[in-house]
């Protein structure tokens, strides 16, 4: 049984004030016998709220989004073959290759993606996730909820119209230009795809994993990649910033309900344009302790002059003895000057040839 | 230009890069070149154990006798720490073969490790604690590996 299921029998029971299983999730067959087995319950900090502390990961093999005529509930058998499709890759990819093998082909290896044609590297440096998210008990074919469709929603015209003028504003200038035009995630400003957010979402690659630390009056999240760290005010009567201060994460306000911490988020930074999302963004994010392993994490997007509808979904924190390490970014970060000397080189090599062909 | 009109241009730039999956840090489709192939056999000389990504220099021997070291890009290192590899599991002098694909800029002697492998085709690292996936924290027989000093 793994942790994450036993955390929720354990909590069910609790819920429903049965015996749990077993005596918690370190417990095995051979060692605590049920009948000396206590019910969870949940941590509380020294002022009495939810313990949110520790260290988390949302890692999983559930996408953000769901596959069409799917539903949102996997049967489990489907999750068995989706999570032992999974060991196979892993273990395909491990295998041998032939140590005479050539050169990949000139032109690309025809692999996909935003690594471009030239592939990425080997496996073994990937850590993405082995299992289906599961959620209140039940697998999830999405991490998405909200709309039931499980799909992020289409863009409005104003959001279309807005991306339109932010291409034409660029127009004569190229990608490898300067390098305040590349990707924040290349700049090691932050984390890529959405990981630190809010919403925080598993990058489905490698390092989803977070540390949070509690005050009464603040929750620290400390996410490793980038070694972004955000901290939500908590309290009531809490106000945002002016609209014009902007950063990166945004402006996190939290306040409990009951047991829940809920956090809204606004004043983002211009360039953390979440999915095309503008100033008017808002990310709601609700934290519930449902085990001792798991914290429920819900997310709502609200900019409704992005987005046709509101929209969001459910992501499972597992709790992760794993050590987090420093993700120093701008100690080797090579990459950014290699994109950037690279189309310079490009540039001075179609010089000298055009300048050859004239003499 | 104004800092508004700056902010826009550089937003755009970012749509276009949102849109796609993620398939990596980096985007190694604009670092390396696909016009240029290469295959390096040699021996480990020096290793960078830095985020985002390590790089391995390997001293190889060139056709007319001389040497030269090329790095090679990896992935990042606290995935494989985790695992309780460290820099110090891969040798000096360990001899390794390389596929992948030389930067864009040609003046560099440097390449992704699209595979990495000992000179008898074995993976350099194996991605296993013991199911073969990756740890995730949530197997209760999964015990944190500490490397060494920590």
């Amino acid at each position: 049984m793994t942790r994450i299921i036993l955390g929720i029998a354990v909590a069910a029971c609790a819920a429903l004030g049965a015996p749990p299983l077993l005596a918690g999730p370190e417990a095995t067959a051979d060692q605590a016998p049920a009948s000396i087995a206590k019910p969870w319950t949940l941590p509380r900090t020294a002022d009495g709220k939810p313990d949110l502390q520790g260290s988390w990961t949302n890692a999983t093999l559930t996408p953000l989004e769901r596959a069409e005529n799917t539903p949102l509930s996997l049967p489990k058998d489907e999750v068995e073959r989706r999570e032992q499709a999974f060991r196979e890759r892993v273990s395909r990819l491990a295998e041998d290759s032939d140590p005479d093998r050539p050169a990949p082909p000139k032109g690309g290896d025809g692999s996909t993606g935003a690594a471009g044609n030239v592939g990425g590297y080997n496996n073994f440096w990937i850590d993405p996730g082995d299992r289906i998210a599961v959620v209140n008990g039940e697998y999830r074919s999405s991490l998405l909820t909200v709309p039931a469709s499980g799909r992020v929603p289409a863009t409005t015209p104003e959001a279309r119209q807005r991306a339109a003028q932010r291409l034409a504003a660029r127009k004569g200038m190229g990608q490898y230009d300067h390098p305040e035009l590349r990707p924040l995630a290349e700049r090691c400003l932050m984390s890529f795809g959405s990981n630190a957010g809010p919403p925080m979402l598993p990058n489905y690659f490698y390092n989803n994993n977070y540390q949070f630390v509690q005050t009464p009056d603040a929750l620290m999240i400390l996410v490793e990649m980038v070694h972004d760290v955000r901290v939500v005010r908590i309290g009531e009567n809490l106000h945002h910033s002016p609209a014009h201060i902007r950063s990166w994460m945004g402006d996190s306000i939290g306040r409990w309900e009951g047991d829940t911490l809920v956090v809204e988020t606004t004043n983002f930074h211009p360039l953390q344009n979440f999915r095309g999302a503008s100033e008017h963004l808002k990310v709601i994010e609700r934290f519930t302790r449902t085990g001792p392993e798991t914290i429920l994490y819900k997310f709502e997007i609200d900019d409704p002059t992005t987005f046709v509808e509101k929209w969001g979904g459910e992501v499972p924190f597992n709790r992760t003895e794993d050590l987090i390490y420093e993700y120093a970014c701008h100690e080797g970060n090579y990459a950014l000057a290699n994109v950037l000397s690279g189309e310079r080189n490009r540039e001075k090599r179609e010089a000298d040839k055009k300048k050859s062909q004239q003499n | 230009m104004t800092r508004t009109n700056l902010l826009m241009l550089f937003a755009g730039a970012l749509i276009t890069a949102a849109t796609v999956p993620v398939g990596g840090h980096h985007a190694f489709g604009a670092e390396f070149d696909p016009d240029a192939p290469i295959r390096l056999q040699g021996k480990v000389v020096k290793l960078e154990w830095v985020n985002p990504h390590a790089w391995i220099h390997i001293e190889v021997d060139k056709p007319d006798g001389a040497k030269e070291v090329w790095m090679v890009e990896g992935g990042t290192p606290n995935t494989l720490l985790r695992r309780g590899l460290t820099r110090d599991t891969l040798k000096h002098g360990t001899e390794l073969v390389v596929d992948g694909y030389q930067t864009k800029d040609h003046s560099l002697k440097r390449a992704n490790g699209r595979d990495v492998t000992f000179t008898d085709g074995r993976k350099m690292f194996m991605g296993s604690s013991g199911t073969g996936a990756p740890r995730d924290g949530r197997d209760p027989t999964e015990k944190p590996v500490k490397p060494p000093g920590v």
